[in-house]
């Protein structure tokens, strides 16, 4: 059992962990947007298609204007964007959300390829210079410490993010007027308007947030951890997301922790190298495990009582 | 209440009417979005720097071999076969997706149980492979099911008894169903001797009989007659929706489906035996997917290869099942209309130039305005449920919920 | 002048402008060809051979009088029915790119045998891969293992130099699938490298993908951890990760198919395929009416494989061995292996 053993000098490294990290926090970003959203009532099972389409405007940015700030800033509101046309047929015309998630991410899928190939033509889309890439920064001082420095220290300025975000989102959701208000509308509407909360409002800022995360991390998968765009490089990961949100129950933590088990499949399959095992045993680690921690743990998820049920107000 | 369950739903009025309406009414919204979706995919056409005329050409031609241009020469008949063949495992794996939408469960997952089916259906067609066709062939094909049944039977079970919800159950196996077939063939235990990624052939015994006899120096239409690869698998399919329909209109079992689907709640209290309800809509739509991987493989393929490391059937399927309504018929025209483009799309970039990425960009256009305009509109009875304006429900969307609450009712 | 002289000019004229007349017969009509590249779904931008067949496709467009039409397929599905769709109109030549089409190509050139088919990277096979010898089916085989080999080469005598950047005797090759153009070149890399460096360690992983760059990426970084310092990327798209990879970790990286000097500073050589070569090759032998079935390969010997030094200064001694190597591959004296030696 060779490969056992191997597994095991795999997960003694940072290298490893930090791997991991870094694959979880790529598809927590998705993962978030898709609780703020869903938690104001709104299915989104887009976050691939935003994703997908903020990586394309990111590289795109960055190949035009050389700074990946500004390129970043770009691919987020191009997630924002696809978000909004999910918004405005699920809120406004309240349509079949699922339908409107669907359609969005063929929508981009098309898009973006039907874009690469009107732009660039035959040529390469291109690649991104090293120096304009979102930076990976090590923290000095912290990341000197043994094992976790390297771990949680030696990130890209996405993944800080990201993990900024998780807390910043879970507080928010659990401890602040505005996560009250939010939840509220996506258990109960109709009581929510009548205590004189913007129902639209909210879930319309949701949906955008949910676009603007999905962004994000379609900007740092393609200017981040690569440097170029390839048609689908989202490779699933959005449908990802969807799962580690509703394996979380729909709380910011509880995606991270599925997240984590994602990242950390990933990565272990990433040392096939070193490993002495059919590889594709190996990939089927995570699904494997999370079947197993879903079934034997986490059990039933319940997700706020109005998603997916379009607001109709009494007085309209 | 004695009602029985075709009235459910039913506007008042002789049935005949209310059936003619139903049908009528059922085309005119999705063809007005297939209609928009042609203009505006015309429009970004042509606003890129293409032809729109030559590339809705190209499509029709290649979908539907109407309006092919002399000048390029494709043949019609081969052009809708070709259609035929895309379209006929969509027909079962519309249904996969569209029966448990009816029970409130989002099998996002017929990908990984048509693979199941693939796969089982290979084993079997190789490893009995000198089986002569009438043993042979129903082995494959019932293996093919019940390994989709099995691979969707897992997550029903999972649903029913600790409540994990169906979309991350599927996702997972459709993951590791993919990984599945790839062990089997690059360098597993199925791959061809010569270490090309790909399972061997299996037995004759097991093809699928072709419409056309698969017999180069007769020339139909034109061409030698093996060009023409509809199977019977299209029959099958066929005979599926059939079943489909009757399942779920005509017998006891498909009225629970709908029940739980409406509400887990009230039919627990009415005595249905919902866990068993998932559990067997899960089984038979797993059965329907492994189904038609089967019938991929027996028809089409005869072996399985590395297409099936991307193949998307199963999701074109969710596509499919949402645009056909989750009705019989529907379905039917959404899997042509799926076929047909997908078919179009080559036919397209061969000849406009036109990439086929926006073949993507109509399917996308087309189940936006389905979902933005169908229930507004037209007030359709959607999935058996009344009609309710102007809070129509959101059936498909609901169905991420334990418990489908209804809006109240306006009139 | 005399009148006689005059008149024989005039007769000497005559006869000329009628020899002229005669000898331009008016030029028949050419014909325009009608080509089709019929793509795998690594479509048109996988930055490796469809690209490569598509930029053989368009030379030919302007060397030669032809209609080159070219189709995407998007999945396994489309092999049979894309290639048909060309052989039904009676295209002049049907070009198939990739070893997954050839089941694909077996089929079609059996059903049209009156249509030339060139595919590459493999021949018209059944369903157990056997070539089915159409005589209608132009094979174009690649030893891609002498790219490799040349590259292997380098790698070692750098890691034996100590010319590396991180030299440890480690290096390491990213393939995208286990198929067999990808395990031709790593199979070349492998056993040229150690005959170069006999305490050398290659490493060898699969991202099991062709596009997505993030996961190559990892791979690589993997490999990088374990003190690789010279990774040689055989995953198309996906490998552009790899290169990016090793860029950001300052050591070297080896591209594939294209020169791909440009895709990262850390590329200091590619393993050239030249796959646009051979397409404009099989579509001159068909505008030039000498197209033949069988196979042509190309290798090292007629420079349809090889190799170019990006971004690095050889030391001559280094080049001196790579030319002998190269010589005595083409001479037959040496013959890298196909098959990945242990």
């Amino acid at each position: 059992m060779n490969f056992l053993s191997d597994i095991g000098h795999v997960l003694l490294t940072a290298d490893l962990w930090r791997a991991t990290l870094e694959a979880a926090a790529l598809l927590l970003l998705p993962a978030l947007g898709g609780v703020i959203s869903e938690r104001s009532g709104v299915v989104n099972i887009a976050m691939e298609g935003m994703m997908l389409t903020g990586a394309f405007f990111a590289v795109v940015a960055d190949l035009a204007w050389h700074n990946p700030w500004l390129a970043a800033l770009v691919g987020i509101v191009a997630g924002g964007l696809m978000a909004l046309i999910h918004a405005v047929v699920s809120i406004r015309f309240r349509a079949d959300q699922i339908v409107s998630g669907i359609a969005i991410n063929i929508f981009a899928a098309g898009l973006t390829l039907f874009l690469v190939q009107r732009i660039f033509g035959l040529q390469d889309v291109g690649h991104v210079g090293q120096s304009e890439l979102l930076p990976y920064i090590n923290i000095p001082v912290l990341d000197q410490i043994p094992f976790l420095g390297r771990v949680l220290f030696q990130q890209n300025v996405v993944v800080y993010a990201a993990l900024i975000l998780l807390v910043v989102v879970q507080v928010m959701l659990f401890r602040t007027r505005l996560g009250l208000r939010i939840r509220s509308v996506g258990e109960h509407p109709q009581a929510a308007d009548t205590a004189g909360i913007n129902v639209f409002a909210i879930r319309y800022g949701a949906v955008i947030t949910s676009g603007l995360l999905s962004g994000l991390a379609g900007a740092f998968l393609a200017i981040g951890i690569s440097n170029t765009f390839v048609p689908n490089m989202t490779d699933g990961r959005g449908y990802i997301a969807l799962a580690a949100m509703i394996f979380g129950k729909w709380t910011p933590i509880g995606a991270f922790v599925a997240c984590l088990i994602f990242g950390l499949g990933q990565a272990i399959y990433d040392a096939n190298s070193i490993i002495h095992v059919s590889q594709y045993l190996l990939s089927m680690l995570p699904y494997i495990l999370t079947l197993v921690v879903l079934a034997g743990v986490v059990g039933r998820s319940i997700p706020p009582a109005a998603d997916g049920i379009p607001y109709a107000p009494e007085n309209e | 209440m004695a009602a029985s369950t075709a009235t459910i739903g039913r506007r008042p009025g002789p049935r005949w009417a209310s059936a003619a309406r139903r049908v009528a009414g059922g085309f005119a919204v999705p063809l007005g979005s297939v209609v928009f979706a042609f203009l505006v995919g015309g429009l970004i056409v042509a606003v890129t720097g293409g032809n729109p005329f030559a590339a809705y050409q190209g499509l029709l031609c290649g979908g539907l071999g109407i309006a092919c241009s002399t000048t390029t020469g494709e043949n019609p008949a081969l052009q809708i076969s070709t259609t035929i063949v895309f379209f006929t495992p969509l027909l079962m794996t519309g249904i996969a997706v569209a029966l448990p939408f009816r029970a409130g469960l989002f099998n996002i997952g017929a990908e990984g149980q048509l693979l199941a089916g693939s796969v089982a259906c290979t084993i079997i067609g190789i490893k009995f492979s000198n089986l002569p066709a009438p043993i042979l062939l129903p082995m494959v094909l019932l293996g093919g099911t019940l390994a989709g049944a099995v691979w969707a039977g897992v997550p029903g079970v999972l649903k029913a008894t600790i409540g994990a919800h169906e979309v991350v159950t599927t996702i997972m196996l459709n993951y590791i169903a993919q990984w599945l077939v790839r062990f089997l063939i690059v360098g597993g235990p199925l791959q061809a001797a010569n270490g090309f990624s790909a399972s061997s052939p299996i037995g004759a015994g097991a093809y699928l009989p072709l419409f056309l006899p698969n017999d180069n120096s007769l020339i139909i239409f034109g061409l030698p007659a093996g060009v023409y690869r509809v199977h019977t698998g299209l029959l099958i399919g066929l005979a599926a929706l059939v079943i489909f329909a009757i399942l779920l209109w005509r017998t006891s079992l498909g009225y629970e489906i709908r029940a739980v689907g409406q509400s887990p709640r009230a039919a627990r209290y009415g005595g249905i035996n919902v866990a068993r309800t998932i559990i067997v809509t899960m089984l038979i739509a797993g059965a329907f997917s492994g189904l038609a991987g089967a019938i991929q493989i027996a028809g089409v393929d005869h072996n399985l290869t590395d297409k099936y490391f991307n193949d998307t059937t199963g999701f074109d399927a969710i596509a499919v099942a949402l645009l056909g309504l989750g009705s019989a018929v529907g379905i039917l025209f959404a899997s042509i209309l799926f076929g047909a483009l997908h078919a179009g799309g080559s036919v397209m970039q061969a000849d406009a130039g036109i990439s086929s990425s926006l073949v993507q960009i109509l399917q996308a256009l087309i189940l936006f305005s389905i979902a933005a305009n169908f229930l507004r509109v037209l007030r359709l009875p959607v999935f058996g449920q009344r009609p309710s304006a102007p809070a129509p429900t959101a059936p498909a969307a609901a169905l991420m919920t334990e418990a489908a609450k209804a809006p109240p009712v306006e009139t | 002048m005399g009148h006689s002289r005059l008149k024989f000019l005039g007769m000497v004229g005559l006869a000329l402008m009628l020899l002229a007349a005669c000898g331009s017969s008016p030029a028949p009509a050419s014909k325009t060809f009608k080509i089709g590249l019929v793509t795998d779904i690594g479509g048109l931008n996988d930055k490796s051979f469809n690209h490569l067949a598509d930029v053989g496709l368009e030379k030919a467009k302007t060397d030669f009088k032809i209609q080159g039409d070219v189709v995407e397929s998007k999945s396994g599905d489309d092999y049979v029915p894309n290639l048909t769709n060309f052989a039904s109109k009676k295209y002049d030549l049907v070009i198939g790119v990739g070893f997954l089409m050839q089941t694909a190509v077996g089929t079609v050139s059996g059903q049209f045998p009156n249509v030339n088919f060139a595919i590459i990277d493999g021949a018209g096979t059944d369903k157990d891969f056997n070539d089915l010898k159409h005589p209608n089916v132009e094979s174009l085989f690649f030893k891609e293992q002498d790219a490799g080999a040349m590259v292997g080469a380098l790698a070692g005598l750098l890691e034996k130099g100590g010319k590396s950047k991180k030299p440890g005797h480690v290096i390491s090759a990213v393939g995208g699938i286990s198929i067999p153009p990808v395990n031709h070149y790593i199979a070349g890399y492998k056993w040229a490298a150690t005959m170069e460096d006999p305490g050398i360690k290659v490493l060898v992983g699969y991202s099991n993908d062709f596009t997505d760059p993030a996961k190559c990426k990892n791979v690589a970084a993997n490999q990088i951890a374990s003190k690789s310092d010279i990774l040689f990327q055989v995953a198309g798209g996906c490998g552009l990760g790899v290169l990016q990879a090793a860029g950001q970790a300052g050591v070297y990286s080896i591209g594939v198919d294209a020169d791909q000097k440009d895709a990262d500073p850390s590329v200091i050589a590619s393993a050239l395929k030249k796959v646009d070569v051979a397409t404009y090759t099989a579509i001159q032998n068909v505008v030039n009416g000498k197209f033949q079935g069988g196979a042509l390969t190309f290798s090292i010997a007629n420079d349809g494989a090889g190799y170019a030094i990006d971004n690095l200064t050889v030391p001559a001694d280094i080049q001196t061995a790579l030319d002998d190597l190269k010589a005595k591959i083409k001479a037959g004296t040496l013959t890298p292996p196909a098959d990945i030696p242990a």
